[in-house]
């Protein structure tokens, strides 16, 4: 447990990315949810350009600790900084912070009163308050990244899940973001649709995006992360390169999570 | 047509069908022997003689029924445009997140939603003469009964859309203003871009139903000398050389309130379906002769 706890895993096991600077850092996060202790002393830290992979059961706490990250949910102690500022509470500076963060949720939402391209293009305008003309050029040439260039003037409810999904990426990126979290980013799609969200994920990972994934996908964890963290109980209960914890997990309790998610 | 299930009820099977069927045609022929009767008395009484019709084939009194409604029309147009306004800012400020405006916003609405109309009019019509302390001061109000009657259907009807765009708001999934919040955008922007626009659309034949009844209420008018639709007709029913053709002046009038809703209740249909082709979907039409495909626009005309 308490190696496990540890800010700095084993250098044997870093790639690249950890001599970079820290980028995201939790330390001794608390969070309730009314009696239930969501988050219990969590001390993580994200250098530049790494790839983490958040595993664990249902009601861990990995969604909490997502939107932690960016304030969507208050925490109760502790403190998260982001490229060295104190995450701050509210008002203007919160707002700045947050659209340094991009974030792809589980249910997509895309703003369904909004084409796909008024989607992405949303966040710099009235955020950034960028040139229309810049953020359209930008925010189409992202479409067309992500594979959904022909869909821009659609609206959100006429693609699949893969497309939408892929636009909400495209809205993340467009704010030119320090760091992506994904909660679940591929838990509501349709089988046939979950790669090619993987795909986009893993081609933004290859280019140096810091990335903090929600996932069970097992083969983008072994393929794109530099570190997977398994979460339970509201714990970091182990912190691993993929290869070890997959193939040579630690704790009782990776091992009977791994068995149930790996044998059905 | 009545056989397809709906999502609130089963298909009707064959004894429920007997039974809508005969249901269906008693209740027809009473409404029907209900309308020949009153037209019977009506006849009896004389109130289609030609004499208390005549009036309406004159020019100089269509002139007046005609002015009478583009009375109705301006006060209404006026106090939807300012109900609605009034209702987007209640709405906003009863989600602030400041207590304060929080408290001011649900205060305001629950006075005037609870305040009966008529009170209200008659308040507005009649107090400002006693509050005019300064010369000139109020005196639109004063001048016009345009003005009480147009302010008090905006204080009434802007704190009910107010309730229906809340209602519309808090219906939306709450992923959509988290999305938004990520972003970094601010409260006010996610509700002026993200919430308040969905929450319109969403509730958009609650607040036109709201609208007929503002459309109605303007009515109310004709009780503090307002010449709209109402005041024309009772100034028509009172006119001895026509004898007092009230009934007949109620049936014209009360006709054109009746088309006036059902023109306001198409506008609310067709709007609907154009709003919310974003939902489900601007579906491309193929103009079948040219084979092209049409924008969205194409879709709606027709
Ligand atoms: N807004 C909330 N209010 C109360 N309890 C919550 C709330 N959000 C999450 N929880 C609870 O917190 C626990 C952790 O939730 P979550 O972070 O979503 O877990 P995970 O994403 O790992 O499945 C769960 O038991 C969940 O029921
Ligand atoms: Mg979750």
């Amino acid at each position: 447990m308490t190696e496990a706890l540890d800010k700095t895993p084993p250098p044997d096991k870093t790639p690249s990315p950890r001599t970079a600077a820290p980028l995201v850092v939790l330390s001794k996060v608390n969070k309730h949810f009314g009696a239930l202790h969501v988050l219990q002393d969590i001390d993580l830290t994200i250098h530049e350009g790494e790839v983490v992979v958040v595993i664990g059961p249902s009601g861990s706490g990995k969604s909490t600790l997502c939107r932690a990250i960016n304030r969507l949910e208050p925490i109760d102690s502790g403190a998260i900084t982001i490229d060295g500022n104190a995450l701050p509470q509210e008002g203007r500076a919160l707002a700045r912070l947050r659209s340094e963060v991009g974030m792809v949720f589980q249910s997509f939402n895309l703003f369904a009163h909004k084409t796909v391209l008024q989607n992405v293009m949303l966040g710099p305008q009235k955020v950034r308050r960028e040139a229309r003309d810049v953020v359209e050029k930008r925010a189409r040439a992202l479409l067309d990244r992500v594979g959904v260039g022909n869909q821009a003037d659609k609206y959100p409810s006429q693609l699949s899940g893969g497309q939408q999904q892929r636009v909400a990426i495209a809205r993340a990126l467009a704010m030119q973001p320090k760091v992506i979290l994904f909660d679940e980013p591929t838990s509501a799609l349709d089988p046939e649709m979950v790669n090619e969200v993987l795909e986009t994920m893993r081609s933004l990972a290859a280019e140096g995006m810091t990335m903090v994934v929600v996932t069970h996908e097992m083969g983008f964890a072994r393929s794109a992360a530099n570190r997977v963290i398994f979460m339970a109980d509201g714990r970091i209960v182990e912190e691993n390169t993929p290869d070890e914890f997959f193939g040579n997990p630690r704790s009782d309790r990776a091992r009977d999570f791994l068995s149930k998610i790996l044998h059905h | 047509m009545s056989q397809k299930a709906t999502v609130l009820f089963d298909a009707p099977g064959p004894r429920a069908r007997r039974r809508n069927a005969i249901i269906g045609v008693l209740g027809i022929a009473l409404l029907a022997g209900g309308l020949a009767w009153v037209v019977y008395r009506f006849d009896q009484t004389g109130q289609f003689d030609s004499q208390k019709w005549d009036p309406f084939q004159y020019t100089a009194i269509q002139q007046m029924i005609l002015d009478g409604l583009k009375a109705t029309l301006k006060a209404f147009a006026l106090a939807v445009v300012f109900s609605l306004v009034l209702g987007a800012l209640l709405a906003a400020a009863r989600l602030s997140d400041h207590r304060p405006v929080r408290w001011a916003a649900t205060a305001f609405v629950t006075f005037f939603r609870a305040m009966p109309l008529l009170i209200l009019i008659f308040f507005l019509y009649l107090a400002p003469a006693k509050l005019s302390y300064w010369p000139g001061f109020l005196d639109f109000i004063n001048d016009d009964p345009m003005w009480p009657l147009v302010i008090g259907l905006s204080l009434y009807n802007g704190t009910v859309q107010a309730e229906n765009m809340r209602a519309g708001i808090l219906a939306l999934p709450k992923g959509q203003s988290e999305a938004a919040y990520a972003l970094g955008l601010r409260k006010y922007q996610v509700m002026t871009f993200i919430l308040v626009p969905q929450g319109i659309r969403s509730m958009l034949p609650t607040i036109i139903s709201q609208m007929v009844v503002t459309l109605k209420d303007t009515s109310l008018g004709f009780l503090i000398t307002y010449e709209e639709l109402l005041f024309i007709a009772k100034r028509l029913g009172s006119y001895q050389d026509y004898g007092l053709p009230l009934i007949p002046a109620a049936i014209v009038v009360g006709t054109i309130y009746i088309i006036s809703c059902m023109i306001l209740s198409g506008v609310a249909v067709w709007l609907e379906r154009f709003l919310s082709r974003g939902r489900k979907g601007r579906v491309q039409k193929i103009d079948v002769v040219s084979g092209e495909t049409l924008g969205a626009g194409a879709g709606i005309s027709v």
